[in-house]
């Protein structure tokens, strides 16, 4: 696609990530502005994001891609995805935040810090935007550990005991993995100018780089994939370098579990396939180690899963298991492959944003996440009940929702690789989430209503302005299953931009 | 000084001593002491990189935002972060004798590996160069002795201690991989490893409040 592509310079690139930074900024300082005021320009600004995303991929499925800053910052069909999922997901994470702040953020040792935290969360979207638009690969690992800093604190942001150990091994952890992308960077960047095809800082442009990827030496080749490995599939949760991603997600505040899970790790992944989706062509061999870490991560974190009696600890290891489908997808390298690794990923962002979501409404309601102390609650919160079934039968595959046809596709995709064993793990993995999730659902929503909610005969549906973010997403998962037509123009330029083994 | 221009058998020198300081970090018992190492490492690394910026001058700027993120601020906020509270080390998961006889093997080890091994971790010309090939040497063995010290470390002080030498080991490679990076660039990778440093002693002091300890060992509320 990129051969053929017009090239344009906009404003744009620029304006998706510095909007919510400098938004972000004026609400941090702004201590003594209204909660509202705060939670009004959060809600406003990320929906200018997202609109900006939509313009971005609009323009290319006209096959332009943007650049501003003399191309350190390129926005083609791929980023054009991130930055629209990550713009959309940031979008309802802000609206469902307003309820869940005023009930939980508001007591405490939080109550004073609501402007640090909606400042924190457009910092966070902000750079994750950054990450998803940069063309510079040392500029690369700075966003990946931007994102890192501005959530580090949202993940401690309870201030007790739980959060403040998730918040240490959370900055700790991916800081030690991201070190390492940081020389896998910088190991890429020289083995660039080393081939002399490339002067100066011409070297540091990814968009460069997979022009002369083949003339690096192979074994600086092999260390560097090692190391970008190891940083960015830290970040993206992938085992065995997860431990952190479970704490992480079950500790934070439910809007930032629903960024942390719903897109930070996309992004880090979109990172790892940036990076080293470009030596595929010269290092076929890589791919099959990459498939073979997806899938031991597919496995793993759904065995992790199965024993878990936390309601958001059981989702985050989902996420470990489902970032292990999209790795096996574009670690595959063939076009089939990045399709579907990468449906995966906008399906898997909507409803892992949905349970997360479903699952705060849970705890809104009931003031508890223990899945032994909750039963019976689909009279009391239908909605929420219904919202979950359909993210819950969409993370587990079932037709006619969306998960069902992404990882249909890369079953496909690793069967036509003949790569038949990673095809069946996945099935299986497949089987066992659908066993997890709706054993979870039936026994929190169907199941015989307990002492801790039959002790609160108040229990009621969320406000709407937390319904509604889920019933949105709930409806996507509808949308995309009985249409997955519909994502097909973006996915498939997106998918050429890393199927570099071809179609 | 070489043909190159050079001061060949002070760069030696200096990153001889670095790696002594490396060790100095991790082995000294006492926070405070500790520091000091570090604080020395980062002096010495500005030295080290006045003395490449003769044939370099963009590293003018990177020692100027070397002396000022490792030598200021990063052993500012550690200092502030042991103020007022015994600084002795909780005792570590490795003891200091078998420590010791580790941190040696893993120098000499490394460092002869990455010397002897340069063309794997230079991929370019000038990187494999008698001086630069040192300094590559020098900074990966810097870098393994701070993992060493993120791994053996209980207490939360000392491994973020350990994560500065990791940091210090990339940083440092950068002089004889990517001479040509942009201030941009280096401005943003010294930026955020003090920004982390800050945070993660601001988490620590959230911390030693609740739990009533800087044991990493003590935080086992979350397990599966």
């Amino acid at each position: 696609m990129s051969a053929e592509a017009l090239t344009e310079t906009s404003v744009l690139p620029a304006a998706v990530f510095l909007l919510p930074v400098v938004v972000g900024a004026i609400v941090i300082s702004a201590t003594r502005s209204s909660r509202a005021l705060q939670q009004w320009l959060s809600v406003v600004s990320m929906a200018l994001v997202t609109g900006l995303g939509a313009w971005m991929v609009y323009r290319s499925l006209e096959n332009v891609v943007l650049t501003a800053w003399h191309s350190e910052l390129r926005v083609d069909a791929l980023s054009a995805l991130m930055v629209v999922i990550i713009g959309a997901v940031g979008l309802l994470a802000s609206v469902y935040s307003v309820r869940y702040v005023d009930a939980h953020l508001t007591r405490g040792p939080a109550a004073a810090r609501t402007s640090t935290f909606y400042g924190l969360l457009l910092w966070f979207l902000g750079t994750m935007l950054w990450g998803c638009v940069t063309n510079n690969v040392i500029m690369l690992y700075v966003a990946i550990e931007a994102t890192t800093l501005t959530s580090g604190l949202l993940v401690a942001f309870y201030w007790d005991r739980r959060a403040l150990e998730a918040g240490y091994k959370y900055l700790m952890l991916l800081t030690i993995g991201i070190t390492f992308a940081l020389f896998g960077c910088v190991l890429l960047y020289a083995g660039a100018a080393g081939t002399n095809k490339l002067g100066g800082e011409s070297a540091l442009l990814i968009s460069n780089i997979r022009r002369v990827v083949q003339f690096i030496p192979s074994r600086t080749a092999a260390i560097t994939i090692a190391f970008l490995v190891i940083g960015f599939g830290t970040k993206a949760g992938i085992a065995p370098f997860h431990p952190w991603l479970p704490d992480a997600h079950a500790e934070a505040p439910t809007p930032i579990s629903v960024l942390l899970s719903g897109v930070m790790i996309k992004m880090s992944v979109y990172a790892l396939a940036r990076t080293v989706s470009i030596f595929y062509p010269a290092w076929p061999q890589v791919t099959v180690f990459l498939v073979a870490l997806g899938t031991f991560t597919m496995l793993l974190g759904i065995i992790l899963a199965l024993e878990q009696n936390d309601l958001k600890r059981l989702l985050a290891y989902s996420s470990v298991s489902q970032m292990g489908y999209i790795l096996a997808g574009i670690g595959l390298g063939t076009y089939l492959g990045c399709y579907g690794g990468l449906y995966h990923l906008l399906n898997h962002a909507l409803y892992k944003s949905l349970l997360f979501m479903c699952v705060g409404a849970v705890m809104y309601a009931t003031g508890t996440r223990r899945i032994s102390e909750l039963g019976g609650l689909k009279c009391q919160m239908p909605v929420t009940s219904a919202c979950y079934f359909m993210g819950a039968l969409a993370l587990a595959g079932f037709p006619p929702f969306n998960g069902f046809w992404s990882k249909l596709t890369i079953y496909l995709a690793l069967a036509r690789a003949g790569l038949w064993w990673a095809a069946v793990i996945a099935i299986v993995t497949s089987v066992l989430t659908m066993v997890v999730m709706v054993r979870t659902g039936y026994k929190v929503f169907w199941g015989n209503r307990l002492l801790s909610n039959t002790a609160a005969p108040d229990l009621k549906e969320v406000p709407a302005l937390m319904f509604v973010p889920m019933t949105v997403l709930a409806g996507l998962c509808a949308l995309l299953g009985i249409y997955p037509q519909l994502p097909y123009p973006l996915l498939d330029r997106a998918a050429g931009v890393l199927a570099t083994l071809g179609r | 000084m070489n043909p190159a221009g050079l001061h060949t058998d002070l760069i030696e020198t200096l990153s001889l001593t670095l790696v002594i300081t490396s060790v100095a970090a991790v082995e000294m018992r006492r926070l405070k002491f500790s520091i000091i190492a570090y604080l020395c490492q980062a002096l010495l690394i500005v030295a080290l990189l006045l003395s490449f910026a003769s044939v370099n001058h963009a590293l003018y700027w990177w020692a100027a935002t070397a002396f000022v993120t490792k030598a200021i601020l990063t052993p500012w906020f550690l200092f502030r972060a042991i103020r007022g509270v015994d600084d002795h080390e909780l005792k570590p998961v490795i003891g200091f004798g078998p420590s010791v006889v580790i941190v040696a093997l893993l120098m000499i080890t490394f460092f002869r590996l990455a010397h002897g091994k340069v063309a794997l971790l230079a991929p370019t010309g000038l990187a494999q160069l008698e001086v630069f090939r040192t300094n590559l040497a020098v900074a990966s063995t810097v870098f393994v002795l701070g993992i060493y010290a993120v791994l053996t470390r209980r207490d939360a002080i000392k491994t973020v201690i350990g994560l500065c030498l990791l940091e210090n080991g990339v940083h440092l490679s950068l002089v004889s991989l990517a001479p040509g990076l942009s201030e941009t660039a280096l401005f943003g990778v010294a930026t955020e490893v003090v920004v982390t440093v800050f945070l993660l002693l601001y988490v620590i002091g959230g911390v030693r409040q609740v739990f009533g300890t800087t044991d990493t060992f003590r935080l086992r509320e979350l397990r599966w």
